[in-house]
């Protein structure tokens, strides 16, 4: 159940939860550029107190960070120790047999731990601060202009809203099935390695199969409701932008200019 | 021997936005061998209940004692596999945890995963294909080859497999067609006269009262009743209030006295009713 949060809509009153969904995507997409501007350990410090300022502001807890972070795990040991071991520029600190360590690698690392951490939390605090609905709406806004060259804004705002929509469910249906094979005695976590990969086998296919089922049954329920993504549709909900808005992009704009231009100087 | 929750309290997301308390302080004991309906409306804490019962969730207060196998909020044992062997768990729609390229694989499953010699596994397989209305021939084809009502007997047939001597079932009926529905609930009426105990969730009155024993009524995460089937379908007001229907022959019952008729109301089967009234009719 803990391991659900991420991605999920947190349904609480915030500072950044009432801002404008067009406001939190281009945000979000700054900052995510930003982060890959190497401003040296001052720009992270100033970057991180950034994040760490909007998550209070969006009262988001620390054990859901903690939470949207242990998918991640693997990925970012695995990245870790690649990069502490293939790159090889600067003096070396150590060395263990062949290996040697060296210190623009252990460097690089941190650099791409703290990369990696901004761009989870960032992530997370725009899912868990707005509804899906809102996000493909601010993302089919931001997309309208390309709508002149012929890009199929409104269907993929709808693919992304979909997509949103069905991870908390699938990952509720991962949970039942996981329940019922360990009914059937199954063990996630024990076991020989040849049991286990037969466990996940016993996950994976039910998980597809429900997984197509429901995209074949939501494809017939928009088509029996004459669903046209070509069709002229107005909106019930319109965004408004505010001066709260205003302020946070200024806030934004003004943090990513300040990192970008020190990349440069340093 | 019994199935006994103390003080059960248990809270889904605790310390988070979406926490939610589902069972409030449930005390139950369940006697081995008994035949129990446990009904109570959508989120009234019916299968957050019966996921202690095979140790899927622990308690986040009290204590639950399934034959002597002892868990409470910090204290499990070290292996449930041997809990989950004695209480066989039949979730809602089964037909979605098939996965394997046949039947008897599927089938087999369970039982494999408890140690049992694959030989004996297969010859179980044999058994209880027929048990649940299908026969050996299935054994070979694709679970996804069946009809929705056939996947459920072959997922059935899974858990049965593992000869539990507990069966918890969760709607195992809801959806079959009505022969269907029936055929099962006399399969497992069979399975507890041969001495296991089959607990049942349920929404349809009529199968509580032809098939079971006890029935154990649960209301916003409480369990509000614990009484023999009789006893509960003589509460009608207390019913109304949770707007559980009766069942037909009960409600039938009960018209026919407001019209000057006076038939036991604890009557469940339908020739007996006709004999009576017939015997009222003409003297």
């Amino acid at each position: 159940m803990d391991s659900m949060m991420f991605g999920k809509y947190i349904p609480i009153n915030s500072y950044v939860h009432k801002l404008d969904p067009r406001l939190k995507i281009g945000a979000l997409i700054l900052l995510l550029v930003t982060v890959f501007f190497d401003a040296g350990f001052i720009g992270y410090a100033i970057l991180s107190i950034f994040v760490l300022i909007i998550s209070i502001l969006a009262k988001m807890k620390i054990s859901q960070i903690l939470n949207a972070m242990k998918p991640m795990l693997f990925m970012m040991a695995f990245l870790m120790i690649f990069n502490l071991l293939f790159i090889q520029n600067g003096t070396i600190i150590f060395s263990i047999g062949f290996i040697h360590i060296y210190d623009q690698a252990v460097v690089q690392t941190i650099y791409i731990f703290i990369r990696l951490l901004l761009i989870i939390i960032m992530t997370s605090i725009l899912t868990a601060t707005t509804k899906p609905l809102d996000l493909t709406l601010g993302i089919e806004y931001l997309l309208a202009p390309f709508k002149k060259i012929g890009f199929p804004t409104h269907e993929v705002a709808m693919i992304i809203s979909i997509a949103l929509r069905f991870i908390p469910t699938l990952l509720e249906e991962t949970q039942r099935i996981m329940k019922a094979q360990a009914s059937r005695g199954v063990d996630y976590s024990e076991g020989t390695t040849k049991e286990k990969i037969l466990s996940i086998v016993s996950l994976i296919i039910p998980l597809f199969i429900s997984a197509f089922q429901r995209a074949e049954d939501l494809a017939n329920a928009m088509e029996s409701r004459n669903y046209n993504p070509e069709a002229p549709r107005t909106r019930y909900k319109q965004l408004h932008w505010q001066l709260s808005d205003s302020i946070s992009l200024i806030a934004t704009v003004g943090v990513s200019a300040c990192i970008i231009v020190m990349s440069f100087i340093l | 021997m019994s199935i006994t929750f103390k003080q059960v309290e248990h809270t889904y997301s605790q310390d988070t936005p979406f926490s939610y308390h589902a069972l409030k302080g449930v005390n139950l004991n369940i006697e081995t061998g008994h035949m129990t309906a446990l009904i109570g409306h959508t989120g009234s804490g019916k299968s957050t209940l019966i996921q202690h019962i095979n140790g899927l969730l622990q308690p986040t207060a009290g204590e639950v004692d399934i034959e002597d196998v002892i868990i409470t909020a910090t204290d499990k044992p070290k292996s449930l596999k041997p809990l989950r062997k004695k209480a066989g768990l039949v979730f809602q729609f089964p037909e979605y945890q098939l996965f394997e390229e046949t039947i008897l694989k599927d089938i087999i499953f369970g039982p494999k995963n408890f140690g049992m010699d694959e030989e004996k596994t297969i010859e179980i397989a044999k058994e209880t294909i027929k048990l649940v209305g299908l026969d050996e021939s299935y054994l070979d084809k694709s679970p996804f080859d069946l009809s929705g009502g056939q996947k459920r007997r072959v997922a059935i047939a899974g858990i049965l497999a593992m000869d539990p001597d507990i069966l918890v079932l969760d709607e195992p009926t809801a959806g079959l067609d009505p022969q269907g529905a029936k055929e099962m609930i006399a399969l497992f009426k069979k399975i507890n006269d041969q001495g296991k105990t089959v607990i049942l969730v349920s929404h349809d009155m009529n199968q509580v009262l032809q098939y079971c024993d006890d029935v154990v009524v649960m209301n916003k995460g409480k369990v509000e009743r614990h009484v023999k089937v009789d006893e509960l379908f003589k509460e009608t007001d207390y019913l109304t209030s949770l707007s559980i229907d009766l069942p037909i022959i009960t409600s039938f019952i009960l018209e026919l006295n407001k019209n000057g008729f006076h038939i036991d109301p604890s009557i469940k089967d339908i020739n007996e009713l006709i004999e009576v009234l017939g015997g009222e009719i003409n003297g």
